[in-house]
């Protein structure tokens, strides 16, 4: 059985690559330079791995059940 | 020791290192409460305890040291040096070593054969140094703690020393070199003199990477930590802040073409100065934490450490934790008291006011209790030890303090739930914040020429990336409730010490925010609003000297057992009369007594004996219906079945009590009393007081039934009454008061334990309570609704309109303006003293006597 961490972790990354993606997305065909859009995606990126480490983790531990790390 | 189920749970209090924000709360509980065996882990920042409920089953000290560890912190154990004696080997090391490492709350014990001694790490919570002595001495081998090693007891000021030190030289180490850094990124504008080498971005580099990487580090780590665990905490808002600072100036140094705005937009002053007022915030707070714990330590300062005891026949001056109870010990002017115990021989007065609250000095003499840690003023006596150790009445109000101290009113739980939610939706808004300003923000209404507030910097060289990413990072920075971990713990503990202060004991935050709901105050009467000790108000004689009526009615009550009886004995005997013993006597209950002497027959009791015996009471009704009405009880002399006189007996109210209720009143309190009198001589009470409701003829067993019924017409009660008989009732209210316990805190019920049996203590309870939930609310209000009022000016509210933008040290300056105000804040509560107290605790009213229980009606 895979630990919670490693669910977690594979949740939330793949949340915030989609995120960091849309953005790269959006920002690469525009007028905005490559640093801009790679720096952009990256800050992006960051911020929704924050945002959603907390909130996945949880969550994956409320339905595996406790478990330590 | 509690028990769960068939679980045996113990309960261990540790003291944990480097805790600086209620994050670290967070996780510490999260990490300790997801050990398999702990039930429970509350964990105060202000005090840096966490009391842990566990099953010493399945989880270990060490297991909680090394949860502890893991997550960045340390537990902190009391560590004491010893004196070993009769070691010969080394496998003498390994069994003592084995043994005392093998008890429950030793944390480690290394035992030096070439010094004859050891250093021993242990929870005196769980493991009592007596415990490891006998444990010693059970080998075989002697044992006593080295003088020395005392200094080291007071752990908690040591860890609290060790704290702001830590902060004090991070905040120096990155002060300097912040100045350093903010000076040579201001050296083309304002210091023109200087060489410009101080604006070198490389010089600049190596002076903010040692401040980024040395004090900055803490929140990278602790913020990791969190994260891993699924935590979002303040120090997740510094190290993105710092981090994104930091990164682009180092991009923009070494790689100025990457097109995050030059070398000119290089905001090293921007990761330097946002490090340096943070933890200027952690060291307000280091400060602030070892300011409000300053009643605990003094409680803690007070115990003795010597004591002067005779053993043998000989004076030994020994430590005073060896002081054994029946030992007796002799105290000499000056001296303090080292335990609790009686005084046997000798004279003395006593200043209690460490212990009680009590101003004057109180005298002692054989036969009397003197309190430990008290302090001996005039004369000299000796003492037979009653209590010692951890059953000492400063041991116990220590344990209760710290107890209350650990615990976390609603106010506080509802202020850390909102703090982690707080944070998550700060980086949802910067996020938001970055998008706005990067898609939408910087087309509108980007102009080269504005400018950072209050700096010199104009934003000429920052793109769009640049300009989102700069009010992305303000927006984390600005609105960091970074004060809110210290706010409420930090006023309840002031408040649980200022309680102690005036010898209130709180025993949890939540009773303090529970007194500040209150609507009504019950009193018991017996003994709470009176003395509870009855005495004569008045004598009647039909014809003839009112003298020879009470030497009748004492020579008859002689032998009585009776409050009423020793009341009469003693009011006799102060007149002046010498009593003689009846030739016969019989107590009647519910009635009174009947005697014989010099050859009369006395009746000494209530109308109804006069009744059966057939006594006419005419002459005497209107004089006893007027004293029942004032709520005296009436008892007649009958001499040779001849009614000859009334004798009026009556408990006597407490000094402060009409004082008290009046204070209450004005405080807008419903007063009730409950009482087992008749209704008739409680509401004369009640009116002399001045009380509102009246609860009479109610049963001891049924008091708790009567505030149950309060509280079912929506009041919050709390009830005053005798820690020990009013049990039920104090244990039902919503606050139980247990007033004038004096020494024996722990048989108590109440929520609130006053030690002192003066009712004014608990109108100065309550305004303990109420300044300090005042002050929890202020402290939220400055570390919680200030950040968030500050939130539009980081998110660039001003620019569309002045062109100017918040920027991250500016954010990281109002920041710490919060902790400050914080700080600033609690620390006023050192010199609040209560506003009865102000008006002088001392005004008192006059002596007002009133019924006590009349004769065959149940008593309270």
């Amino acid at each position: 059985m895979k630990s919670i961490g490693f669910i977690s972790s594979v949740i939330y990354t793949g949340i915030a690559l989609v995120a960091a993606g849309l953005f790269l997305a959006v920002t690469l065909p525009g007028r905005y330079t490559l640093v801009e859009s790679i720096g952009g995606t990256v800050w992006v990126f960051s911020l929704s791995m924050i945002i959603l480490m907390p909130i996945i983790t949880p969550i994956v531990k409320k339905k595996r059940g406790r478990v330590k790390f | 020791m509690a028990t769960a189920g068939r679980r045996k749970l113990r309960k261990i209090t540790l003291q944990i290192a480097g805790m600086t924000c209620a994050s670290c709360v967070t996780h510490n509980e999260q990490a300790l409460g997801d050990m398999p065996g702990v039930e429970k882990v509350v964990v105060n920042l202000a005090t840096g305890k966490v009391t842990v409920e566990y099953e010493p089953e399945r989880v270990t000290l060490a297991d909680m040291r090394k949860t502890v560890a893991d997550i960045g912190y340390e537990v902190v154990l009391d560590n004491v040096q010893l004196h070993i004696t009769g070691m010969t080997c080394a496998s003498c090391v390994a069994n003592i070593e084995k043994a005392v490492g093998d008890l429950p709350g030793v944390g480690k014990i290394v035992v030096s054969l070439n010094i004859g001694g050891a250093n021993l790490e242990y929870v005196s919570s769980v493991t009592s140094f007596f415990e490891i002595k006998k444990t010693v001495e059970s080998l075989g081998y002697g044992v006593s703690q080295k003088i020395e090693g005392q200094e080291a007891l007071d752990r908690e000021q040591i860890a609290r020393y060790r704290d702001v030190r830590r902060q004090l030289i991070n905040l120096i180490i990155s002060g300097i070199l912040g100045m350093l850094v903010m000076v040579g990124m201001l050296q083309p504008y304002f210091f023109k003199f200087l060489p410009d080498l101080m604006n070198n971005k490389v010089l600049l580099f190596f002076l903010t990477t040692p401040i980024v990487l040395g004090p900055g580090r803490q929140f990278f780590v602790n913020s990791w930590n969190g994260l891993r665990r699924g935590i979002t905490d303040m120090n997740l808002l510094y190290a993105t802040g710092i981090g994104a600072a930091y990164g682009i100036a180092v991009i923009n140094t070494f790689w100025p073409d990457a097109g995050f705005g030059g070398k000119e937009a290089t905001f090293y002053e921007a990761a330097a100065m946002l490090t340096v007022f943070i933890i200027f915030g952690r060291y307000l707070e280091a400060v602030t934490r070892g300011r409000t714990s300053e009643a605990i330590r003094r409680l803690f300062k007070l115990q003795p450490k010597r004591a002067r005891v005779f053993r043998d026949g000989q004076e030994a001056a020994i430590p005073a934790e060896e002081v054994q109870i029946d030992d007796v010990l002799v105290v000499r002017p000056g001296e303090t008291i080292p335990v609790d115990g009686i005084v046997v021989e000798g004279y003395s007065s006593v200043d209690q006011s460490m212990i009680t609250g009590e101003s004057l000095p109180i005298e002692k003499k054989a036969g009397d209790e003197v309190i430990g840690a008290t302090f001996n003023k005039t004369g000299a006596f000796r003492f037979r030890a009653t209590k010692v150790g951890k059953d000492t009445a400063l041991s116990q109000i220590i344990k209760l303090v710290e107890e209350a101290q650990t615990t976390k009113a609603p106010i506080q739980k509802l202020a850390d739930k909102v703090a982690g939610k707080f944070i998550l939706g700060v980086h949802a808004l910067s996020l938001a914040t970055f998008l706005f300003w990067f898609f939408i923000g910087f087309d509108l209404w980007f102009v080269p020429e504005s400018r950072l507030i209050l700096t010199p910097y104009s934003l000429t060289e920052v793109g769009t990336f640049g300009l989102a990413l700069l009010v992305s990072v303000t927006v984390l920075v600005i609105s960091c409730p970074c004060a809110v971990g210290l706010a409420t713990p930090s006023a309840i503990m002031a408040g649980t010490g200022k309680g102690a202060e005036y010898g209130i004991l709180f025993k949890g935050a939540d009773t303090i925010e529970t007194t500040t709901k209150l609507q009504v105050v019950i009193f018991d009467k017996t003994g709470t609003l009176t003395k509870g000790q009855p005495s004569v108000t008045g004598v009647i004689a039909r014809t003839g000297d009112e003298k020879e009526v009470l030497h009748l009615a004492a020579v008859a009550e002689k032998n009585s057992e009776h409050p009423f009886g020793e009341a009469i004995v003693n009011e006799a005997k102060a007149r002046g009369s010498v009593l003689e013993d009846p030739t016969l006597f019989e107590s009647i209950p519910g009635r009174g007594v009947a005697a014989q002497f010099d050859n009369h027959n006395i009746l000494l009791g209530n109308r109804r004996l006069m009744a059966e015996r057939e006594i006419s009471l005419d002459s005497l009704i209107n004089e006893a219906e007027r004293l029942e009405w004032e709520g005296k009880i009436v008892m007649f002399v009958a001499v040779d079945n001849d009614a000859v006189g009334i004798i009026s007996v009556a408990d006597t109210l407490k000094e402060t009590s009409v004082l008290v209720i009046e204070e209450l009143h004005q405080m807008g309190f419903e007063v009730v009393m409950l009482t087992g009198d008749n209704r008739r001589t409680a509401e004369a009470i009640a009116r002399q007081v001045g009380i509102d409701r009246v609860l009479a003829e109610i049963l001891p067993e049924d008091k708790a039934n009567e505030v149950k019924k309060l509280q079912a017409e929506g009041k919050m009660t709390a009830m005053v009454g005798d820690g020990i008989n009013d049990a039920p009732a104090l244990a039902q209210a919503d606050v139980g008061i247990a007033i004038g316990s004096g020494t024996d805190i722990a048989k108590e019920t109440g929520h609130v334990i006053l030690i002192n049996d003066d009712l004014l203590d608990v109108v100065t309870g309550i305004q303990v309570a109420k300044t300090t939930i005042r002050k929890v609310k202020e402290n939220l209000f400055w570390a919680f609704g200030y950040n968030t009022l500050a939130i539009p000016f980081g998110m660039g509210i001003l620019y569309p309109f002045f062109g100017q933008v918040v920027s991250p040290e500016l954010a990281a300056l109002l920041m710490a303006t919060s902790s400050i105000s914080v700080t600033l804040n609690t620390l006023r509560m050192r010199g609040f003293v209560p506003a009865v107290r102000r008006r002088g605790g001392k005004r008192t009213c006059q002596q007002v006597t009133i019924a006590a229980h009349p004769v065959g009606v149940h008593t309270d």
